[in-house]
């Protein structure tokens, strides 16, 4: 499904990716952990299509398409969905307003016929309990005013509408307590298929007992220099990330 | 000698000729219409140093695209093509054409119970005391030149009567002006009168043609007695060969409610003199503003609240989104004189930049001589948030709709005010549809 080949990326020249390999299939969860400023966010952002990042080299191949040629909005067309890290706060745009005009965007490029007032609320009561989410929530300004998890639980309501191949989850388990941790993982498990993938990016292994990875990759200086299965990230879990430091170090 | 001098002469040249042709002898309006062209010579077309006029050099505005020695034309609107742009509500329809109310074309609903509708003309001058009144009467507007213009050329103006604890049924006044066979310079006037307890809302538009140059001097002038409410709310969305200037003078009596909304889209240059004088206790002034302009269309908003008892509210708020080469000017006064204690006074002035070649400019002045008042004011300037940009997007929306949608949820506490949902909609569609 996503090929990455090579990847280096800047942001006001500073060179922050300086070439990642990485290759994801339908079906499949890897987790990208890493210690701060190691370049995970960054890999979420030129993925989702942030424009204030440079592509300075390498490529992504997603379903056989070039995605760096895309718009973020052909992107999430596509299929690609970026839970971000801190969502935005939109004051005078309600969640449900401007989900219906995503949706239909999104199915109008799949071929679908847009949905009316009638299914499209229909669909969200639906989805709203796979994250315990209530309407009232969606109906005031978008992230405006929400807590930290009911900005969370708002970005993987998102997720089930838009209803993605390849979601990609930016620290979605910053600043969540363990009860909005577990509602958030619950939420992406059940959107799981094996027609699907998911990245879950994060700094901290706890997410990954909620949402189990096929691989861990450890990312660090921009480069993916360790991957493994689970277990590794219950190793990072207890030694930390100095003696992968030291490693690549000694390397 | 300067140029000024000949818009005023050659704008004036004809006067007298004029008046002897339109109205008797011993006419009462004749009187005042002589008065109020002397008050414009006194008073002159502002010069470019003025303060009031800093950012909006009238005079060349003026001088560059008028030619004054023209003569208007008569106008070709056909009663047929006015009832076409009605909008389909109950409610009384009332026609202007180039500046002049013509009752035969209007459609009027309201019983005199209501509202009293009259053509203000010599007649209605003479028989009714309160015209003589309030006509040229209310505060300020003695410092107004295009005020006084307006009242010395004005014709077949409209007299607005709403009787004793009326709830009137809405007035959309319509005006139509043809600029097709020549230039066309216009003096529309509304006069109201809201007696005690009464209540209306009126709504106005503008609908041109021809490609000529049109200069309309627009007067509004209102009396808002014990306890009434008034709502006046304009839509200014025309062609860049129109030019306006409108004067909106209102004087509230103890407990009034008092409302202005201008929405300001397209035209050559715009400039708005609202002056609201607050001289009953427990009464509220509101005026809000939308601007969102693009090309090289120049909008001026230039506002006075004048609080001269105590108890008093007032609350102002101008939204700008400004593109291309426009501009947006806005300048806010308030006034809190010293009996004037209890005073709480808001103003709120925020903008928009879509490029680097718009232009802002805004200036609050507050003079506050009472001790025990709330007043404030805020400016801002700013740029679409590009991160919000991005997160609509990241969902699939398009670039244009998600500017859309925060520009409508920029604008929408602007037109919090506006009761006509027709009207709200077709500012939404023009808010959508100016986006390139």
């Amino acid at each position: 499904m996503l090929k990455i080949n090579n990847l280096q990326a800047s942001v006001e020249g500073k060179e922050i990716l300086k070439g990642i390999n990485l290759e994801v299939k339908a079906g499949e969860v890897h987790a990208i952990m890493g210690p701060n400023g190691s370049g995970k966010s960054t890999l979420a952002s030129v993925l989702a299509g942030r424009e204030e990042y440079e592509v300075d080299g390498g490529s992504v191949e997603y379903q056989g398409k070039d995605l760096l040629e895309l718009a973020p909005e052909e992107r999430a067309r596509a299929g690609i969905f970026l839970a971000f890290q801190y969502p935005v706060e939109i004051p005078g745009v309600s969640t449900t307003n401007f989900l219906k005009t995503a949706v239909n965007q999104v199915r109008e490029a799949r071929g679908l016929k847009a949905l009316d007032a009638v299914s499209f609320l229909k669909e969200m009561k639906e989805k709203m309990k796979l994250v315990d989410i209530d309407q009232s929530l969606l109906s005031r300004a978008l992230n405006e005013g929400f807590s930290g998890g009911e900005k969370k639980r708002n970005e993987i309501f998102q997720m089930a509408m838009l209803e993605p191949k390849l979601s990609i989850l930016d620290e979605t388990d910053s600043g969540l307590d363990i009860d909005a941790l577990k509602i958030v993982a619950d939420g992406v498990n059940k959107l799981k298929s094996p027609e699907t993938a998911t990245i879950v990016v994060t700094h901290y292994q706890r997410l990954l007992d909620y949402i189990v990875p096929d691989f861990v990759h450890v990312l660090y200086k921009g480069k993916i220099v360790k991957s493994g299965d689970k277990s590794l990230a219950l190793e990072l879990e207890e030694k930390g990330y100095d003696w992968i430091k030291e490693e690549v170090a000694t390397a | 000698m300067s140029e000024v001098t000949n818009i005023e002469n050659t704008l004036l040249s004809n006067f007298n000729t004029w008046l002897e042709e339109h109205f008797p002898q011993n006419s009462g309006l004749k009187k005042l219409k002589l008065e109020q062209s002397e008050r414009f010579v006194n008073l002159g077309i502002p010069a470019r140093k003025s303060e009031a006029y800093k950012y909006t050099n009238i005079q060349r505005i003026l001088s560059k695209n008028f030619d004054f020695s023209v003569a208007n034309e008569a106008p070709a609107w056909t009663k047929a093509e006015c009832h076409g742009q009605f909008y389909d509500v109950d409610a009384n329809h009332l026609v202007f054409i180039n500046g002049q109310f013509v009752e035969d074309y209007s459609k009027i609903s309201s019983s005199s119970s209501e509202l009293i509708i009259r053509l203000l003309d010599d007649k209605t001058f003479e028989e009714h005391t309160e015209v003589k009144d309030l006509l040229g009467k209310t505060r300020n507007i003695d410092q107004d030149a295009f005020a006084s213009l307006n009242l010395s050329y004005f014709n077949q103006g409209l007299y607005l009567n709403v009787p004793k604890n009326a709830d009137s049924r809405d007035v959309y006044v319509y005006h139509f002006v043809d600029a097709e066979a020549a230039q066309a310079v216009i003096f529309p006037l509304i006069l109201v009168q809201s007696e005690t307890g009464s209540r209306l809302k009126i709504y106005e538009k503008t609908f041109t043609k021809g490609e000529n140059n049109i200069l309309s001097i627009n007067l509004f002038e209102a009396k808002v007695l014990d306890n009434a409410e008034l709502r006046y709310s304009k839509l200014q969305n025309q062609v860049n060969n129109y030019y306006t200037i409108d004067g909106i003078y209102a004087s509230q009596h103890k407990d009034s409610r008092f409302y202005t909304n201008t929405f300001s889209f397209k035209a050559g240059a715009i400039r708005n003199n609202i002056y609201i004088n607050i001289e009953g206790q427990n009464s509220e002034a509101h005026m809000n503003g939308l601007y969102q302009i693009a090309g090289t269309t120049h909008v001026d908003n230039n506002t006075s609240v004048d609080h001269l008892v105590p108890n008093c509210f007032s609350n102002e708020l101008y939204k700008g989104i400004v593109d291309e080469n426009a501009r947006g000017v806005f300048n806010g006064k308030i006034y809190v004189r010293p009996d004037a204690q209890k005073t709480n006074a808001f103003q709120s002035n925020n903008n928009i930049l879509l490029t680097d070649t718009a232009t802002v400019n805004t200036k609050p002045q507050l003079e506050i001589w009472a001790d025990d008042v709330k007043c404030s004011h805020g400016c801002t300037t700013g740029q679409l948030d590009e991160e919000a940009i991005f997160y609509l997007r990241s969902r699939g929306v398009g670039k244009k709709e998600a500017k859309a949608m925060l520009l409508n949820a920029f604008a929408k506490e602007a037109l919090a005010e506006l009761k006509s949902d027709l009207l709200k909609e077709e500012i939404e569609n023009i808010i959508l549809n100016k986006l390139s």
